[in-house]
């Protein structure tokens, strides 16, 4: 395992974890923006522009560029959040420079209005389908709820409204905004040979104009509220429950995650014995979520609408208790193996390993071998994870809920 | 690529199957009884999926949490399944936790506590599982698609009725697992960094004694099949179609596949570029191969506004049917190229593997390298795609509509 980076003249930061043993590569895209970055008028442009993206270039139109993916039998994707938006795909080695010339020209996007018109529908449709899942819903909810007044309460799909009115001059002075060369990173993970990985983006990003195109931070303390969005169609009660955690630039992250393995995890934690295993509640769990210069724990239940206000009190009841009692050193080991050997597992595949060291470099500017960073997580004691429940209130929360109840 | 496989028989109906994956430090594990849904006794359906969650409530000694416990402090990323013909434990951990692990399941196997006390919540997770389900509308359409399309009960949903998980108690289910969990077919499949040795002495150890006699074949009875629809107030349509194909033991196979991947393979795939990208009707369309061990066929799915309902199900159903007579040279080297390529991709995931060398075990008793399987994909010729598709039309579909629209189903029969 090697790493290696360089950067651009024009700003552009590459950087690659090199494993010559690995069977494929993974390269991805990820450029430093999301729907914290739009303002009303354009919700929902960073997803719908994602989409775009895929639409072809000055030389290349939109099913030369699906059929070009599909001739390397890439596995390939983009997704947009409210911070983020990466675009990757996954060959074998010897597509190397065929992948990079094909995701290098797509950055810089024709956007074709006929393209943008038939997209729209497209995005719509994405809109509706997930309306039909109760748990996206509650979670934008709780987002808004959480983070409001903050630009994180932005939803990412925008809304019909929005997208209808949305133009195409407006998806340009975005891109124009947020789309510098400074505010992109090229990732490249597994089976890369970089001489070749560097020259090639050279030629394909060294053109790229660069700007400025900075975010302002700002934490948010959470709004604590309590609210609930009636929809008598839906047979189960989604609750969110968020509480304000590490940013993903602290060094009490890993703490942090510990902290949320202890409390929520899927299975053997304080919210699954006291919730699921019970039945009291189908799926109760939380998750740390570290976001760019402020964070979120994130708890999400569902129950049935008639125990749904016990089990949120039995959630925040255990909040409580961890602050107020901590943990014993069992349940802190079981953490750190979970965690680890999960990091392990996604860190044997290139597709695995190329969010997290995408991500380390966009919020940190760092690389770390997983192995390193194993042994950090290792190195925690329950201090460090207590410091983090004491200065982060676990009980100072926003409660969304979303069903058949009228409150919550 | 060389790959290094293992098969052990035991005589008491067990199989062990290995595969070594260079290069990893973790091992996966993956435990498939055929104790699936299926085998579940009439009137009680539902009771394989609570008893796989029972089975978790304390074993060998150890309670729910002690279980837990264990697992946990070894880093095993444990999960359980139920499928119409399997009732399947997997488990991923670093290859020194391994031989521990082992030795928990075989406790879960063959001692599991089922206890009353924890008899109930399994039981009420299934139940909300179930109310669960009709809030994802997509998933409950698939499901019961799978029900209408393959005989009885091979296809049957996973959760049963409210009625018969009501119909359930610690009694009856305890006498259920007495009979159903069994090793007789059972296979044990592991991928990754292993000692074989070790880890084959150490299955003949804790499993070797098992005897329980094996399940009597279920009876089947033909499906209903025909157009069904399910009136809901939900913001999309979610249509889903079945036709015939064949399975992965024919010879016909990867012709079937490939056919699959011309289809909806990728985005410059038939289904992508015709539905979508020309037409805008959806954001999500797709068509998989799916197969039992008798049965096979081929499941479409498709979302979209209502308003845009008719169209895309006749656009859907044009396209399933076009591809029997335009098929190119250029898109079947463009589907092989994709299939090959996604096998080494996940050739590099030991759950994946381990997951597959079960499949194939299960399907024909043996297991196929990654270079089988690429060369057999190189030998499919377009006629041999043609040919296939001509046996195999898109017609005779069961089809299962969930949404507010109730639509013109005559260009099934076109």
């Amino acid at each position: 395992m090697e790493f290696k980076t360089t950067t651009l003249e024009n700003g552009l930061t590459i950087v690659a974890e090199v494993n010559s043993s690995a069977k494929s590569m993974a390269a991805g895209f990820f450029a430093k923006t999301g729907s914290r970055d739009e303002t009303d008028e354009v919700s929902g442009v960073s997803h719908f522009l994602e989409h775009m993206m895929f639409k072809g270039t000055e030389r290349r139109d939109p099913l030369e560029v699906n059929l070009e993916f599909d001739q390397m039998g890439a596995m390939y994707n983009a997704f947009t959040s409210e911070e983020n938006t990466v675009y990757y795909a996954g060959v074998l080695p010897e597509f190397q420079d065929a992948l990079l010339d094909l995701m290098g020209d797509l950055l810089r996007p024709a956007l074709r209005q006929e393209d943008f018109d038939m997209e729209k529908e497209v995005i719509l449709d994405e809109i509706a389908r997930y309306e039909d899942q109760p748990t996206f819903k509650m979670y934008e909810q709780l987002m808004a709820s959480h983070f409001a007044g903050h630009p994180l309460a932005r939803n990412v799909l925008g809304t019909p409204e929005s997208i209808t009115a949305l133009k195409r001059d407006d998806m340009q002075d975005y891109f124009d905004r947020r789309y510098s060369p400074g505010n992109v990173t090229l990732v490249g993970v597994g089976n890369i040979d970089w001489e070749r990985f560097q020259t090639k983006a050279d030629e394909m990003c060294a053109h790229w104009t660069p700007f400025d195109a900075g975010r302002t931070l700002a934490r948010c303390p959470g709004a604590a509220t309590r609210s609930a969005i009636a929809d008598p169609k839906i047979n189960r009660e989604q609750i969110g429950i968020m509480s304000p955690a590490p940013a993903a630039q602290d060094d009490s992250r890993f703490a942090a995650q510990l902290l949320s393995t202890i409390v929520g995890d899927t299975s053997g934690s304080r919210l699954y014995y006291a919730l699921v295993e019970p039945a009291i509640a189908d799926e109760a769990n939380t998750a740390y979520d570290m976001l760019d210069g402020t964070g979120a724990f994130m708890t999400f239940i569902s129950t049935d609408p008639a125990r749904a206000t016990e089990a949120v009190d039995i959630a925040i009841g255990e909040f409580d208790k961890i602050m107020k009692d901590g943990f014993s050193e069992v349940e802190l080991q079981a953490a750190k193996n979970k965690i680890a050997s999960a990091a392990t597992l996604k860190g044997e595949l290139p597709m695995g390993r190329l969010t997290a060291v995408g991500f380390d470099w966009v919020y940190r500017k760092e690389y770390m071998p997983l192995a390193q960073q194993i042994e950090l997580l290792f190195s925690m004691s329950a201090d460090d994870v207590m410091a983090v429940a004491r200065e982060y209130d676990l009980t100072k929360v926003t409660v969304q809920a979303l069903g058949p109840l009228e409150k919550i | 690529m060389s790959q290094v496989f293992h098969t052990e028989e035991f005589a008491n109906g067990l199989t062990l199957v290995a595969e070594s994956v260079a290069d990893v430090s973790s091992t996966a594990l993956t435990i498939s009884l055929p104790a699936g849904v299926r085998f579940d006794p009439s009137g009680r359906i539902g009771s394989a999926t609570v008893l796989a969650e029972w089975c978790f409530r304390g074993a060998g000694g150890r309670d729910t949490r002690g279980l837990n416990d264990a697992l946990d402090a070894l880093g095993c990323d444990h999960g359980e399944s139920v499928s119409g013909r399997h009732m399947v434990f997997s488990a991923t951990q670093l290859a020194r936790n391994l031989p521990s692990v082992l030795e928990i399941y075989a406790d879960v196997l063959r001692r599991p506590m089922l206890a009353d006390e924890t008899f109930a919540p399994s039981r009420d997770l299934v139940a909300q599982d179930l109310e669960a389900l009709e809030d994802e509308p997509a998933r409950k359409a698939m499901m019961q698609l799978r029900e209408k399309f393959y005989p009885d009960p091979l296809g049957r949903g996973i959760y049963g009725t409210s009625e018969s998980l009501a119909a359930l108690t610690a009694e009856s289910l305890r006498s259920h697992a007495s009979t159903s969990m069994s090793p007789q077919g059972a296979i044990i499949s592991v991928a990754g960094k292993f000692d074989y040795d070790q880890l084959r002495d150490m299955i003949g150890e804790y499993l070797g004694d098992w005897s329980t006699p094996a399940l009597q074949p279920v009876e089947l009875t033909p499906p209903q099949r025909g157009v069904n629809y399910i009136a809901k107030e939900s913001a999309q349509m979610h249509i889903t179609l079945a036709h015939k194909t064949v399975t992965i033991a024919d010879d016909q196979y990867y012709a079937a596949r490939l056919a699959a991947t011309v289809l909806s393979g990728g985005m410059s795939s038939r289904l992508f570029t015709e539905v979508r990208e020309k037409r805008g009707l959806v954001y999500h369309v797709s068509c998989s191969y799916n197969s039992l061990k008798d049965h096979a066929g081929m499941f479409t799915y498709a979302g979209m506004v209502p308003a845009k309902a008719q169209e895309t199900l006749e656009v859907t159903v044009g396209e399933l049917r076009r591809i029997a007579v335009d098929v190119t040279a250029e898109e079947l080297t463009k589907a092989k190229t994709q299939l090959k390529s996604s096998l080494v991709m996940q050739g590099e995931s030991t759950g994946a593997r381990a997951g597959a060398i079960a499949a194939d075990y299960y399907h024909l008793k043996r297991l196929r390298s990654l270079s089988e399987i690429a060369n057999a994909i190189d030998a499919v010729t377009i006629e041999q795609v043609k040919d296939h598709l001509k046996q195999f039309p898109a017609r005779d579909f069961v089809m299962l509509a969930i949404g507010p629209e109730q639509l013109d189903t005559s260009c099934l029969n076109a």
